[in-house]
């Protein structure tokens, strides 16, 4: 659908035209820059705030403007003219929620921006009764009931204003919206990619197409306008779709082309390399979005939980108390809280903040999630499985509540039951090892050991994070006799721990090293033997062993057996790491709040 | 057969057979609707004795249950139901409403203050305790509880209700609109209409919970019962999840939903059903029960059973007996021995189905008896039957049991138990070769009135047993050669289940054989052949076994032999007994037929001892009748004839028609084999006989269509009035002969050389 002047809003003049028809590449910085400035105003005056925040947030990350290459005001019409009194009134109680009482002054206007700010009221007022009134409707069973009754007045109004074309960039985006809460997705993506045509500089339509594009299959048959929001909008939904290499690529070009002062662009290649698990990065990138921008609230959950990954508690208080300062009833905020305690192992504490985060937003699905995981933490099983079930309800593709769902069940002692929610987890992330260890420990509870292997196997090749399925798939082939293999699989364990040189506990390396001294005594390789045996020896429970081996290899070596031929060490210890190993508590399977995308 | 036990899956919402929904929280809340039955109990009190006739009162009084428990309905529908069995009620009830929502608010109120006024007085016009008392009760409550705003919405509400009833009725009459301004509203609201219709047709609203828990206990009796009653899969999952939009912690919409998805075979919505059954049934438990720890894990126990069982319905026993083993740990764990009859029960279903394992079942069934578990107790006691039958067991040892087991349905009336037991007899008879007291075991059931009637005036529920007892009874009917009656049964059977219901498996392969047993007396080999790809989908063992015939009977002999010897392996494995027997006739037929008669006669023995070891008296009558055969072809036509002697009493007694005419067949032949050595008046008089046994034959022959059979009988028939030269006589037959054998097709196959 082409953008025809005909249809391009009145509110702007011919004069705008051509500035808000956006280019399709980001050669005039200036340009774009005027352009986010003009659509930050148009959106502030009807009312949208996040698409005007959006704008404003953009704009200023480009270098300013001089005096006369600034915007004049868009002209006003006549039509403006006549609206102007109500609209002024209406905007003012519109700026004071009082929505039926805006919408009563501005009914019958006939402008384009007070006919939107005239529905928009009345779709507010719709959603703000819908609020109020699920804490006061008739039963339990019309929880599920209570809808916004504006909704389908407004429909039908739109509809008709849609038919006749009458409809401007903001019009077709209302419009939109009440599709979508209709749950009517199909027309709301039409009625979305329509307006992202007519006004492509409205982030607000964009955004409303990230939510209902459910797959890349969807995402490639949309007809798009080819403008420079555009990549924004790609660079978006990527990181929605975790398609995250994809996003980071987009991303940088916009940083390339001169976005790179945006904040919005920095939190979400944090969030991005979040995703992917990147955590040294996502880390060093939110530190630097703090610096810049200190006060921002939006996102620091996600920076919250790398901080609890890594275990940072002074860094994890600092931000907590600084975020309650600046908003404590921020559903951020009381996540960040949340994980806070949590780290702390306060795990009741924790818990009231993911609830009080919820009660600030039902759909928040990330608490429900971690509230989870809290109520795992304090044996609660029931509360936990009704915390996984919500979270699941609100994103059906949610898979750490799939896999917290199938940790509850381990815990009950029901391997076989738990392994539909694995297979569930796993289905939804095929590529994430620790699922593929879940199932393959379910798998050797039940006896089925090559189903457990095939598990463990896959966590190797997809790349084990824990570092702990090759240990238990060496285990397994111990168990079934088959040394040749389990030799190969420590060997490959101690391998990548010592090339990957991450200082981390690995309770396995002793037995690991035990199991390899004695196959290749049994080989009589005794070189390799000793040398194995030596490194039991730096562990406090394999000690005695190494020390029983390395006296009995050099007994056999004494008696005469000649040694077998200098062969080198199938793999290299680095002399400073297998020192000063010395293993402590383990990391509990259960420590699950550190579970992150 | 098909077991009957088929039907043996746990259901939380039922306990010995009776489905109840649980009960927990609130119940039910005043809605529009409400205020117009409670607007009709106040008019139904007010109104004297006098005004009312006694059959109108009566069926007042009968409509009354379906509108307390039913779903909300529309103001015009109500008022139908209403004046369908007092107008004059109905009225008033009309004027009452209209007089409250064209009022004011506090109409409303005045109405609900004067309600409790028909509980007081001396003789009061409502027992407190009553049905109606109840919902009067509950209806003040719940409306004493209603917040300001509730009140004012409920009263808005009222007034909505009204006038959409209002509009309904007038819609009709008056279809010119006053001003052009109202017209257009009225087509907005047409357009919003038909956006959300389609939403409407089905539900008219949200369900109360009490109205919810009584619409999944009906639907859930109904697909257990009878499913043709039930709403179809696709609109009953709709039902649900309209439900559950509205709450999702209604966990038996979960439950029902299982259910549902069972009936379509759809594996992985119903495991995802029954996972989310059981989640949110371990909260409710958790959130409730007093004694929390105890409810909860017991729901974790019941969760492992019933994932189980789905397993095992889908025919994943692997994973089933993983899943049963994880069940019986934690029952173990936890003591509860409720649990670990279930469990063992369905150790023995499992194990059914891989090798016999009745030491399990005794086991389980003495422990049913010992813990109180009667259900549990005859349902094994039946499945220990239906084994010992298949394992060769007297029949009066099994019918002794089933009485027992009869005994106990009795005392604690579980009807279910008690059709399958019949049915299970029906069964037995039929194993045994019985057929007279198969026939009477079937028409007892089907004339028997159900215990428990899910809806008035229905006597028999849908169930498996009436399904099987009517296949056999089809079966048994087409054996007589009476087909019009055997078609007749099945299309009663197509009615009452039809083919995408749980049980229709069974009448299909019914009809099939029975196809197939025409098609083949008919001489009708492709006909036959084509039935055989469909029987093979629903039984394979059958189905190899009828291609192995079809291949017999088309005189593929080599092939035929492959695939019987392959079968007999493999039955002889699974221990089917019935089908090695029928196996090893079939294979012993392929032997004499390709001139080796020496070579069947061992298969017919051992065939003869398998039968008389399982008292399998019908197919013991027919390896008799093969080994006569055997004999006559060897030329021992005396032998054969005293051994004839001894099997043609049951075969006459209870045998099939066509084994009938065999029997009579094979014994004329044998007759005229003797012959030849006696003296002329000697060996008229046998030949004389030999051409009444032929006749007796031909008739029998005749009922069940075997055209082939008459031609051979016709034939011989001939020959032997020519010996004893009566021409004319002769020249009938034989041109009957010529006429029957113009028609079919020879296949080569020495005439007389066929039993």
């Amino acid at each position: 659908m082409a953008a025809s002047p005909s249809i391009v809003p009145v509110a702007v003049t011919a004069a705008v035209v051509p500035v808000l028809s956006a280019s399709s590449d980001f050669s005039n910085l200036r340009e774009i820059k005027k352009q986010l400035l003009l659509i930050a105003g148009l959106t502030r005056e009807r009312g949208l705030l996040h698409s005007s925040k959006w704008s404003a947030e953009l704009a200023f990350s480009l270098p300013a403007l001089p005096l006369a290459e600034l915007q004049p005001p868009p002209p006003i019409t006549e039509e403006d003219a006549r609206d102007m009194d109500a609209y002024t009134l209406a905007k003012a109680y519109f700026d004071v929620k009082e929505y039926d009482r805006a919408a009563h002054f501005l009914h019958g206007c006939n402008s384009k921006k007070a006919y939107f700010l005239y529905m928009y009221s009345r779709y507010l007022s719709g959603e703000k009764k819908k609020d109020d009134e699920t804490v006061d409707s008739l039963g339990p069973l019309e929880k599920g009931q209570v809808k916004n009754e504006a909704l389908r007045e407004l429909r039908v109004e739109l509809s008709k204003k849609h038919q006749a074309r009458e409809l401007d960039g903001f019009g077709l985006y209302l419009y939109g919206v009440v599709l979508r809460k209709l749950d009517l997705v199909k027309e709301a993506i039409d009625v979305f990619v329509e307006a992202t045509h007519v006004l492509p500089l409205h982030w607000g339509a964009w955004l409303e197409l990230c939510n209902l594009i459910t797959d890349k299959e969807m995402l490639k048959f949309l007809s798009l306008p080819d403008t420079w929001m555009k990549e924004f909008f790609l660079a978006h939904i990527y990181t929605e779709l975790q398609l995250i290499e994809e996003a980071l690529q987009k991303y940088q070009n916009l940083i390339d082309v001169g976005f790179s002062k945006s904040s919005y662009i920095v939190s979400q290649i944090a969030v991005a390399y979040h995703n992917i698990r990147d955590i040294d990065k996502a880390l060093s990138i939110f530190n630097e979005l703090r610096k810049q921008d200190p006060y921002r609230i939006e996102n620091m959950d996600t920076f919250s939980n790398l901080l609890y990954v890594r275990s940072m508690k002074s860094e994890l208080s600092y931000l907590a108390h600084n975020l309650c300062e600046i908003d404590k009833y921020r559903v951020e905020t009381c996540c960040v809280i949340g994980n806070y305690y949590s780290l702390r192992s306060q795990h009741e504490k924790a818990a009231l903040y993911f609830q009080r985060a919820l009660k600030l937003n039902p759909r928040y699905l990330g608490a429900w999630t971690l509230m989870g995981h809290e109520y795992m933490e304090m044996k609660n099983t029931s509360a936990a499985i009704q915390a996984y079930r919500h979270a699941i309800e609100v994103n059906k593709r949610d898979y750490r509540a799939w896999y917290g769902l199938g940790q509850t069940y381990e815990i009950l002692k029901m391997p076989f039951y738990c392994l539909y929610y694995y297979r569930r987890a796993h289905q939804l992330r095929p590529n994430d090892s620790r699922m593929l260890v879940a199932l393959g420990e379910c798998y050797e509870k039940l006896n089925q050991l090559v189903e457990a292997k095939k598990c463990y196997w896959r966590a190797y090749a997809v790349g084990d994070v824990e570092k702990m399925a090759l240990v238990k798939l060496a285990k397994l082939h111990e168990q079934l006799t088959e040394s040749e293999q389990a030799a190969q699989c420590y060997i490959k364990y101690i391998q990548d721990i010592y090339s990957c040189g991450e200082i981390v506990e690995h309770l396995e390396e002793s037995t690991a090293f035990r199991y390899l001294a004695q196959y290749y005594f049994k080989c009589k390789l005794w070189d390799e033997a000793s040398t194995c045996a030596q490194k039991c020896c730096a562990f406090n429970d394999t000690r005695e062993e190494g020390k029983a081996l390395l006296r009995q290899i050099l007994q056999l070596r004494n008696q005469g057996e000649t040694p077998s031929t200098e062969m080198p060490a199938p793999f290299f210890l680095p002399a400073s790491l297998s020192a000063n190993n010395t293993p402590t508590r383990r990391v509990s399977p259960l420590n699950l709040s550190s579970v992150t995308p | 057969m098909a077991s009957v036990h088929e039907s043996l899956y746990f259901n939380p919402m039922m306990t010995n057979g009776v489905v109840h929904a649980n009960v927990f929280g609130i119940k039910d809340w005043v809605t529009p609707y409400k205020i117009a039955v409670l607007v009709l109990l106040n008019e139904m009190g007010r109104t004297g004795e006098g005004a009312v006739s006694l059959m109108e009162r009566r069926r007042l009084n009968q409509l009354l249950l379906p509108l307390l428990q039913g779903p909300d309905i529309t103001l015009s529908k109500l008022y139908k139901l209403i004046e369908e069995s007092c107008p004059q009620l109905a009225n008033s009830v009309q004027i009452r409403i209209k007089l409250m929502a064209e009022g004011e608010l506090k109409d409303m109120e005045q109405f609900f203050d004067d309600l409790s006024d028909s509980f007081s007085g001396t003789e009061p016009e409502v027992h407190k305790t009553s049905v109606v008392g109840l919902f009067l009760r509950h209806m003040i409550l719940a409306y004493s509880k209603l917040s300001f705003s509730q009140v004012f919405k409920l009263y808005t509400a009222l007034q909505q209700y009204f006038q959409n009833g209002e509009k309904k009725t007038v819609e009709d009459a008056d279809m010119e609109q006053t001003n052009r301004e109202e017209g257009e509203r009225k087509m907005e609201k047409e357009e919003l209409d038909v956006s959300i219709r389609e939403e409407e047709v089905s539900c008219s609203g949200p369900l109360s919970q009490k109205q919810a828990e009584f619409f999944l206990s009906q639907q859930a009796s109904l697909l257990k019962n009878d499913e043709t009653k039930a709403l179809t899969p696709a609109s009953l999952q709709k039902e649900l999840n309209n439900l559950l939009k509205f709450n999702p912690d209604f966990a038996e919409a979960h439950y029902l939903s299982y259910l549902n998805n069972l009936r379509v075979q759809d594996v992985f919505s119903s495991t995802h059903s029954l996972l989310h059954y059981f989640d949110r049934l371990i909260l409710t438990g958790a959130e409730s029960k007093s004694n929390g720890e105890e409810g909860y894990g017991r729901s974790l126990r019941y969760a492992a059973l019933n994932l189980a069982a789905l397993h095992c319905r889908f025919g994943h026993y692997q994973q089933a007996e993983l899943a049963l083993q994880e069940a019986i740990r934690i029952a173990q764990e936890s003591n509860d021995h409720v649990c670990l009859q279930h469990c063992l029960s369905w150790l023995y279903v499992l194990g059914q189905k891989r090798s016999d394992s009745y030491v399990l079942l005794e086991h389980s069934v003495k422990k049913a008896v010992h813990f109180g578990l009667p259900y549990l107790a005859s349902l094994g006691i039946q499945s220990l039957v239906q084994q010992r039958a298949f394992a060769g067991k007297t029949a009066n040892k099994l019918m002794d049991a089933l009485k027992d087991s009869d005994l106990l349905h009795w005392k604690h009336s579980l009807s279910e138990l008690i059709d399958i037991s019949i049915a299970q007899k029906t069964a037995i008879w039929r194993l045994y070769g019985r057929s007279t007291m198969a026939l009477q075991q079937a028409q007892m059931l089907l004339s028997m009135n159900s215990l428990e009637s899910v809806n008035a005036g229905v006597q028999q529920n849908n169930t498996e047993s009436f399904a099987v007892a009517l296949c056999h009874l089809a079966e048994l009917h087409a054996e007589q050669g009476c087909f019009a009656a055997a078609s007749e049964v099945l299309k009663h059977l197509k009615e009452r289940f039809p083919p995408n219901s749980q049980h229709a498996q069974l009448w299909m392969l019914c009809d099939q054989k029975i196809q197939f047993d025409r098609a083949m007396n008919d001489g009708k080999y492709h006909l036959a052949d084509s039935l055989v790809t469909g029987i093979t989908a629903l039984n394979s063992i059958e189905g190899v076994y009828r291609k192995a015939i079809v291949l017999q009977a088309q005189n593929q002999m080599s092939e035929a032999h492959k695939l019987l010897q392959k079968l007999l392996i493999h039955c002889q494995k699974i221990r089917n007994t019935e089908m090695v027997i029928s196996v090893l006739l079939s294979v012993a037929e392929l032997y004499w037929r390709s001139s080796s008669p020496t070579v069947a006669l061992p298969v017919l023995l051992q065939a003869l001892a398998l039968s008389k070891e399982y008292r399998l008296q019908y197919l013991a009558s027919q390896t008799v009748l093969n080994l006569a055969f055997a004999q006559l072809i060897l030329g021992i036509p005396e032998q054969a004839l005293s051994l004839l002697h001894m099997a043609i009493e049951p075969i006459l007694a209870d045998g099939a028609v066509l084994d009938k005419g065999r029997a009579m067949f094979l014994v004329a032949k044998c007759q005229v084999a003797s012959a030849a050595s006696y003296d002329p008046p000697k060996k008229a008089e046998a030949l004389e006989a030999a051409i009444e046994n032929l006749n007796e034959a031909k008739n029998y022959f005749a009922k069940v269509d075997c055209k082939e059979q008459i031609r051979d009988v016709v034939y011989f028939q001939a020959r032997l009035y020519h010996t004893l030269g009566k021409t004319q006589e002769r020249n009938r037959c034989a041109m009957l002969f010529r006429q029957l054998h113009q028609e079919l097709p020879s296949h080569g196959v020495p005439l007389i050389n066929h039993l």
